[in-house]
């Protein structure tokens, strides 16, 4: 193929050399070095291919063989462009249609994320949008490591970012933090700009009672064996500092850091319509295919279609070069096949299995969520209509969610000893590290 | 009586000449091709012949091409015979080959 391409862009003939010793001549070619390709024995005659820079060499060969050589066909680029030498807007066109591969080359035309699981393409390419890193600006503008500053600074759960230019694509990859699914709701509350940690409780986020607790931070609210309710403290923020009479003098404030896991019931309800809708194809289909450069949009044939129900699928893509070398030519297929909806009953076994496998799946995503389940009581219920799987599970799961915690009144004492205490709170903080 | 004597001479002296090649060519474990410069066929099927290490073709037509080598000459048979391309160091024929006949070729006792 690319010796093919190549001898095409060279240009070659074919000859047909004729007379009393042409294998003679073959092997003269051969000792000269000429190159000679599709050699064919036709009524007396041999036909074959030879380059062009070959044919000039063959001279000295005819006169000394006494050959006669015919010339049946020039092919290749040479000979095709000496032919149209005189379309000039032809060749301004070649030169445009270069200069425009060059020049596009120098801009942006395919924005890629990869490695995102919880935030979307859509999200990222908006956030990049509003800091003006959008499809069709110059390469050249696009500051990488900013980028990626300005990625992880907005995003905490984004724990790694990579931006870089591969041919006119913009390829950013992100890692996200897949261990702490739960991050602190506003972190900018968390810490103050002078430094100081404004105390953060760990609350209930569902009635349950407490399996176990596993504080790092924070002072337990909770026993272990005891039913809380949603919203309550589990571990506080606030660590009281006693005097040694045992009274509190003040707080120590941390952000609460805790795994604290609860028995709790979970209920359960999934429905499902005993009908459903069988289509029945026509043998209709109505295609439309569209090309767009910039919103100069171009369409050929049509969906439109006089039949009442029909079934669209479409199709999206950008125009490239090789792997990553995008253009701002962007295609559409569409296609609309008509359909006759039939109401079909779904047999009692059918919906008992399809509710059992939705369930099985909610089940598989609870437990990778951590979440152990203990019982189960759900049961599927078949009515005239509808069917429903419904029930609940009993679970053991992690609980809690972070909440900036009530600033805590210090209870008023003496006057003469609020300057000791206030001592022995810098002493007691001094003992505890 | 003495030019047939000489020419015997001389075909021995060729064998000898040859079987020493030969033996230093098995001894250097060097492929013979290179060593003894003797033709080399490769054949894919009925339909490709490649040939390497050879002088030139003495006679080319539709069903017969006679290539010249070192020590006689190959003659191919067949159907519809094409060189694909002939150049200075190997040729490649297609079409459908039915037999190759060496011909004048030294058979060693």
């Amino acid at each position: 193929m690319l010796s093919r391409l190549i001898c095409y862009i060279k240009g070659y003939l074919r000859i047909q050399i004729a007379g009393y010793s042409t294998e003679r001549f073959l092997n003269a070619c051969r000792h000269r070095g000429i190159y000679l390709w599709g050699l064919q024995a036709v009524s007396g005659a041999y036909e074959m291919n030879i380059s062009i820079s070959g044919f000039r060499k063959l001279k000295p060969i005819i006169r000394k063989t006494g050959t006669k050589v015919t010339i049946l066909k020039k092919s290749g680029l040479p000979f095709y462009l000496f032919r149209y030498r005189k379309r000039k807007l032809f060749f301004a066109g070649a030169f445009f249609f270069v200069f425009l591969i060059f020049w596009m080359s120098h801009y942006i035309w395919n924005i890629d994320i990869t490695g995102n699981k919880s935030r979307t393409d859509e999200t990222l390419l908006e956030f990049l949008e509003e800091k003006s890193v959008r499809n069709g600006m110059a390469k050249s503008d696009v500051n990488c490591q900013r980028i990626v500053k300005d990625i992880r600074k907005e995003y905490d759960d984004i724990i790694w970012v990579s931006a870089s230019i591969r041919g006119t694509r913009l390829i950013i990859q992100v890692k996200e933090n897949e261990d702490s699914p739960a991050v602190s709701a506003d972190p900018k509350e968390a810490a103050e700009p002078g430094g100081a940690v404004q105390p953060v409780d760990i609350v209930a986020d569902r009635s349950c009672t407490i399996v176990s607790a596993i504080v790092r931070n924070g002072l337990l609210q909770t026993k272990i064996g005891a039913k809380v309710k949603k919203g309550d403290v589990l571990v506080s923020g606030q660590v009281p500092v006693n005097n040694d009479a045992g009274e509190v003098t003040g707080y120590q404030y941390h952000v609460s850091d805790a795994d604290i896991i609860g028995k709790t019931k979970i209920k359960y309800k999934d429905s499902c319509s005993n009908t459903y809708i069988e289509k029945e194809n026509f043998d209709v289909c109505k295609k439309q295919y569209s090309l767009s450069l910039g919103n100069i949009r171009f369409s050929f044939g049509g969906i439109k279609n006089d039949y009442e129900h029909f079934t669209m699928y479409g199709e999206q893509g950008q125009l490239k070069f090789f792997d990553n070398f995008y253009i701002p030519v962007f295609w559409w297929s569409r296609e609309a096949i008509p359909y006759t909806p039939h109401k079909k009953q779904h047999e009692k076994e059918e919906i008992q299995q399809i509710l059992t496998e939705r369930f099985v799946r909610y089940c598989e995503d609870l437990e990778k969520k951590g979440v152990e389940i203990i019982e189960n009581d759900v049961k599927i219920y078949t009515g005239q209509d509808e069917s429903e799987a419904k029930g609940s599970l009993t679970v053991r799961m992690p609980i809690g969610k972070e909440k900036s915690s009530k600033l805590l009144e210090v209870p008023e004492q003496k006057e003469d000893e609020g300057k000791e205490t206030g001592d022995e709170v810098d002493g007691n903080d001094g003992d505890d590290h | 009586m003495n030019g047939v004597c000489m020419k015997a001479k001389r075909q021995v002296s060729a064998r000898e000449e040859h079987s020493l090649k030969n033996r230093l060519s098995e001894l250097s474990e060097l492929p013979k091709d290179v060593v003894l410069g003797i033709p080399m066929l490769t054949m894919v099927g009925q339909m490709e012949l490649n040939i390497e290490n050879y002088r030139g073709i003495i006679e080319y037509t539709d069903c017969l091409i006679r290539i010249h080598t070192k020590d006689g000459q190959i003659r191919i048979c067949g159907k519809h015979l094409k060189v694909d391309y002939y150049t200075n160091d190997e040729m490649k024929v297609t079409g459908h080959i039915i037999s190759i006949e060496y011909v004048g070729l030294s058979v060693p006792d």
